[in-house]
Order: structure tokens, then sequence, then C-alpha cells
């Protein structure tokens, strides 16, 4: 019997699809909120915590160091771990829904995700690249400025290498550069370019259903 | 090495926070950053809530099985959606209807759940798209058993793009187009044009009986 109600129409089809309406007690979403937000601080705490132990370790080598290289690399790796800790802090740190979600349109809300999406606005591209570059950097800088004064190591030596070990470290470091880069471009390639359509697309929406 | 081993734990940490937020709170950071409590609740949150829940119930489940295909991943965002739903609640000032901020909640939350799988979001198309499409169903064969139109049904709504995924759902669930416009921020006329479109897709696939509910 194809043709027959309710096989045919679609609104009854759906509406009378077997479903397990979920009810929530109070109890159960306090706690939900509060273990929710206790586990999201926890993550936080934790790499606030290993962000000041880092800062204090590098700030330690800082007093030992013997060339003003290393100084200012291990200064500048201690400064990037207060930095990253103050972003995780700032932009992670757990807090409220925010109000606009459930005041915003649909087509608001799904613009406005797809642009955050778009702009990396993820707290870990907004704090955890520059955390990561400044800290690279510090790194080689304290490596240079400890090893300059070092003959290669006893050890490299009977390896064979005649070379100072930063050299042999080069090849680390550029296929690091090389990896970063491709990520970037590959990244800045696939998504932007058809999320950038898609946003476009929502606005020409937006500005046309204004009502 | 321990400071490896600490980096590298972090990021692990890191990739987990996100996650978690994310998945709690629909994924704008800024504004989270500057709230820094979740509110402990109002007798008036948890009534609303309830009200909420004996009157919508069963549509956000319905909601939630239009969003997520997979049976646990379901519950979890069912949960997710009342969860964010008594949190909004705080919030609510009467500005619009109870039924349509219920919806616009568990809209937003299940959109930004489906925009997290990225791979899967890039494969969804507009009603347009599959209106333009021939259709591969034999024209003559039509469901005849209600689990099999609704299967139809799904696998129709699972291709499409979340704004006009919002459109089939409140159609289906019976809202008007002023209703659903006010819903999604899109005028009611061009919800009118969208239900159309939906209209004639599920007539092409459930027959002359996709139009008894004009």
């Amino acid at each position: 019997m194809p043709n027959e109600f309710p096989m045919n129409d679609p609104q009854s089809v759906w509406q009378n699809q077997p479903a397990e309406p979920l009810k929530m007690s109070a109890t159960d979403l306090r706690r939900k909120a509060l273990a929710t937000q206790s586990k999201a601080r926890y993550a936080v705490l934790f790499i606030i915590v290993v962000a000041i132990i880092c800062c204090v370790v590098f700030a330690w080598s800082f007093t030992g160091a013997n060339t003003a290289l290393a100084r200012m690399g291990y200064g500048l790796v201690s400064l990037s771990m207060i930095y990253g800790a103050y972003h995780a802090y700032k932009w992670t740190w757990p807090g409220n829904l925010p109000e606009e979600a459930p005041i915003d349109t649909c087509l608001e809300f799904y613009r406005r995700a797809l642009e955050r999406q778009r702009d990396y606005s993820h707290p870990w591209w907004r704090s955890g690249l520059p955390v990561l570059i400044l800290t690279l950097l510090g790194v080689v800088m304290a490596a240079v400025g400890t090893e300059a004064r070092n003959a290669p190591p006893s050890w490299l030596l009977a390896l064979g290498a005649d070379k100072h070990p930063l050299l042999n470290a080069l090849p680390f470091f550029l296929i690091l550069a090389i990896w970063v880069v491709a990520f970037l471009i590959l990244r800045k390639k696939q998504g932007p370019k058809t999320l950038q359509r898609e946003i476009e697309e929502l606005r020409a929406f937006e500005r046309e259903n204004r009502w | 090495m321990p400071f490896a081993l600490l980096v590298g734990g972090g990021i692990y940490r890191a990739e987990i926070t996100f996650n978690l937020l994310e998945s709690s709170m629909a994924g704008n950071y800024l504004k989270c950053a500057r709230a820094r409590t979740i509110p402990a609740g109002t007798v008036n949150q948890d009534s609303l809530y309830e009200q909420a829940a004996d009157t919508c119930g069963s549509s956000l489940d319905r909601l939630a099985r239009a969003y997520e295909f997979d049976a646990e991943a379901r519950r979890d965002l069912l949960q997710e959606i009342h969860f964010q739903l008594w949190r909004s609640f705080a919030h609510f000032d009467g500005r619009c209807s109870l039924r349509t901020w219920v919806y616009r909640v568990a809209h937003n939350v299940a959109t930004g759940h489906m925009i997290r799988q990225r791979r899967i979001r890039d494969s969804l198309v507009s009603i347009e798209t599959i209106e333009a499409m021939p259709d591969s169903n034999d024209p003559g064969e039509l469901a005849v058993t209600q689990a099999e139109a609704l299967d139809r049904l799904s696998m129709l709504i699972q291709r499409l793009k979340p704004l006009d995924r919002q459109i089939i759902v409140s159609w289906l669930e019976g809202m008007d187009a002023s209703s659903i416009g006010e819903l999604t921020g899109l005028s009611p006329a061009n919800v009118a044009m969208k239900v159309h479109r939906i209209k004639n897709i599920l007539k092409r696939r459930f027959g002359e009986g996709g139009l008894h509910a004009e």
C-alpha cells in the first residue's frame, strides 16, 4: 500500500518515529556542569604548571649560561613559557556558555563558527604556535651559544664527526622548517578557500534575508 | 628529554581542553574567557528547563537523530543539548518564545557538533543541489513501511548542509515558515521557497503523499 497515509506523509513519518525523550534532573545537570568545569580546568591547570616548571628550569639555565647568546636563548624560552601559561589561562580557562549562542539565529551562529575555523581562532593557533616558535628559536639560540665555545664531544668525534655538533643537527632543523611551512601552506590551501566560499554564501544569504 | 615529555604532555592536554571546550561551550572562546564561572543554577532556570524538556523532549530526540546517526554519539549529543539548554536558561529573557529558544540552542549545539566533523561537513550539499540531481530511486518504487520511509528521509537529511538541515527538520516538526524564519534568520519568503523545494524532492521520493502536509 505504498501511497497510503502515513507512509507517504514525511511529516507524519518523522513525527511518529520512536523517540526516547531525555530529561536530566537538576542534580545531574549541576553535577555535569561541575564535572565539565573541573575537567577543563584541570587540563588548563596542567598546562600552566608545566609551563611554570619549564620557565623555572630555563631561568635556572639562564643563570649558568656562559655566553650572551645562550643566555638570550634560555631567557627567550623562559619568557615564552610565561606567555604560554598566560594564554592558557586567558583563552582556555573554562567559563560560561557564550550568551550569544542561543540568541543568535542559526544562520549567524553557523557563519560565525565557520569564520572562527577559518581564522584559526582556535586557542592552539592563537597561543600554541607563537609559544612553539619562540621556544624553538630560544632552544636554537641556547644551543648555538653553548656549543660555540665547545669542540665536538669525544663520542661524536669517535663516530667520525669532524664538524661542529650543530652542523650535525642542521638536517633536523631543516626538515622541521620544511614540515612547518608545508603544513601551514597545505592548511591554508585546503581549508580557508572552501570555508571562505561558504562564509560568503552565508553572508549573502544574511543580507538577502534581513527582515 | 623531560622538557620534551612535559611539552608533549602539555600539547596532549591542550587537545583535550580544546575538545572539552568545543563540546561544552559551542565554540565561542572569547566569551568563555571573559565569563569565569558556570552558573550554579536558579529555580527559574530549572523550571524553564523542566518545561522545555516536557514539551520538546521528543522533538529534541528527533533533532539529535537528524544530526548524528551513530547511536552512542547521538546519546552524547542529546545530553549536550539538554545541558546547554539548561545553562542557556540562565539568560532567557523572553525576547522570543520558549520553543524558538529551545530549537535555536539545540540546532546551534548540533551544528557545532557537525562542524567539528570536517570530513563529513565537506561532503554536504544544499537542497538546491539535491533538487537538481537526478533521482536514483525508481519513481514507481515508494516506501512500503514506516521504517523504510524513515530511512529514506534520514538519508536525505544526512546529505544536507546545516542550514538546510535546520529548515527540513523544523518543517518536519510542523513549524510554519515564519517560525522557521525566526529560528534560522531567513526571511519567511526564502523559507517558503526552500520548503517548496523540499516538498518537490520528497514528492519524488515519497510519491504524491509527500504533499499531504501542505
